[in-house]
């Protein structure tokens, strides 16, 4: 016997053994349609204008702003430093590779939340994690971030805290509106010191 | 990332350069096996030579796990690659007309251009037969058309077939012939013992 040839024929079975552990499986991952059901119902796919806001303000590196409108809609308005992936386009050029990057938030936007809606289900179906909604879309962006509500005197504190909060934001965003605060009107006077000790010509 | 040209990391227009490439390199290897030898090759059906089966099954078996795995790294896309369509009866009766002349040819279309390649008489008469069957076949092909299209079952596999997945069936085949390739050496050593003279 060749020794050659047996561990030849030993390498080939080892391989060929190997195959049956291979996963030949080319669809796509998809969620379990029961956990899908589950979290369909749950609300804890929405984040709120007001969390966006803050996000967007502190810099927050790990959020992701998705526009799931069309272009046209898109190049009109979006949130700052938004993506555009319209709903019909999640598939092509590699739109899938701005999901799933580890440590991301993905905040699907479209003017209400039905687009947004629908993206998150594709997305979820193909079994990306950390994919968010913004509630109410730009239409709710636009009521309580860029023209906040004063709300009225008996609310309570809360709603005020709000509302400074949304009016701080409206400044942030927009830079109009906002009026002058105290603080800008003071005059600045400079003094300037005379110069105590003036070279007189000479060494 | 393959297959290459579908995927347009080659241009088309290279196929024929790689063909060429291809060619060379199966024409060295048939003829390094001793494929040019008409003996050679005869030597499976009478028993005392079985080096085509075992250069043939051990292409077959490297170049079969070596595409699963391949497919699963994600270097060759098994989906994309042509697959012969079957036609059922006229394969078979193909096969066994296609045996016979291999026997009594000592040859079969690829290595006989090797043995013309050495300079094989044997092989030169039977690329001449080879090329006037291509002719009367050719002339005759409307009498034989309905068989010749008949059975047709599509570019199906086996696992499309049955359904069993592709890794089992490597797996059985890697195991026949392995057995064959130990199997066929022992029938070579009897048949060997009691030939007067064995020459290539």
């Amino acid at each position: 016997m060749n020794r050659n040839y047996i561990f030849l024929t030993i390498l080939m079975l080892v391989l060929a053994g190997g195959t049956l552990f291979l996963s030949m499986n080319d669809e796509p991952d998809q969620i379990d349609p029961k956990v899908l059901l589950e979290e369909m119902i749950q609300p804890t796919r929405y984040v709120s204008t007001d969390q966006v806001a803050k996000m967007l303000i502190q810099g927050d590196p790990s959020l992701m702003l998705i526009d799931v409108r069309s272009e046209d809609d898109y190049s009109y308005y979006t949130l700052p430093g938004a993506v555009n992936i319209p709903l019909d386009s999640l598939l092509v050029n590699g739109n899938l590779s701005y999901l799933g990057m580890p440590g991301t938030k993905v905040v699907f936007v479209s003017n209400d939340d039905i687009k947004a809606d629908q993206m998150w289900v594709l997305t979820k179906r193909l079994g990306y994690n950390s994919t968010y909604v913004l509630k109410g879309g730009i239409n709710c962006w636009m009521q309580t971030i860029i023209e906040p509500q004063r709300p009225s005197d008996d609310a309570p504190a809360v709603d005020f805290e709000t509302y400074t909060f949304r009016k701080g934001a409206q400044m942030y965003f927009t830079g109009a509106g906002s009026g002058e605060s105290e603080a800008t009107k003071v005059d600045v006077e400079v003094r300037r010191r005379e110069k105590s000790n003036v070279a007189a010509g000479g060494c | 990332m393959g297959p290459l040209i579908p995927n347009g990391i080659i241009g088309e227009g290279w196929d024929f350069v790689i063909a060429i490439l291809i060619g060379i390199a199966f024409g060295f290897i048939l003829e390094a096996s001793g494929f040019s030898s008409s003996r050679n090759l005869a030597g499976v059906f009478y028993g005392y030579n079985f080096v085509v089966l075992r250069v043939f099954f051990t292409a077959l078996i490297v170049a079969m796990v070596g595409l699963m795995y391949f497919d699963y790294f994600g270097w060759l896309d098994l989906s994309k690659i042509f697959i012969l369509p079957t036609y059922l009866g006229p394969m078979i009766v193909g096969g066994i007309i296609m045996g016979f002349g291999f026997i009594i040819g000592g040859y079969c279309p690829g290595t006989s251009f090797t043995g013309i390649a050495i300079g094989k008489l044997d092989a030169l008469f039977f690329t001449v037969g080879l090329y006037l069957g291509i002719m009367g076949f050719s002339l005759a092909f409307p009498l034989f058309e309905g068989f010749y299209n008949s059975g047709s079952m599509g570019n199906i596999t086996l696992t499309e077939l049955t359904g069993i997945p592709a890794p089992y069936f490597a797996m059985a085949f890697t195991v026949v012939a392995l057995a064959a390739f130990w199997g066929t050496m022992f029938i070579e050593k009897r048949v060997r013992k009691n030939m007067k003279q064995y020459k290539f």
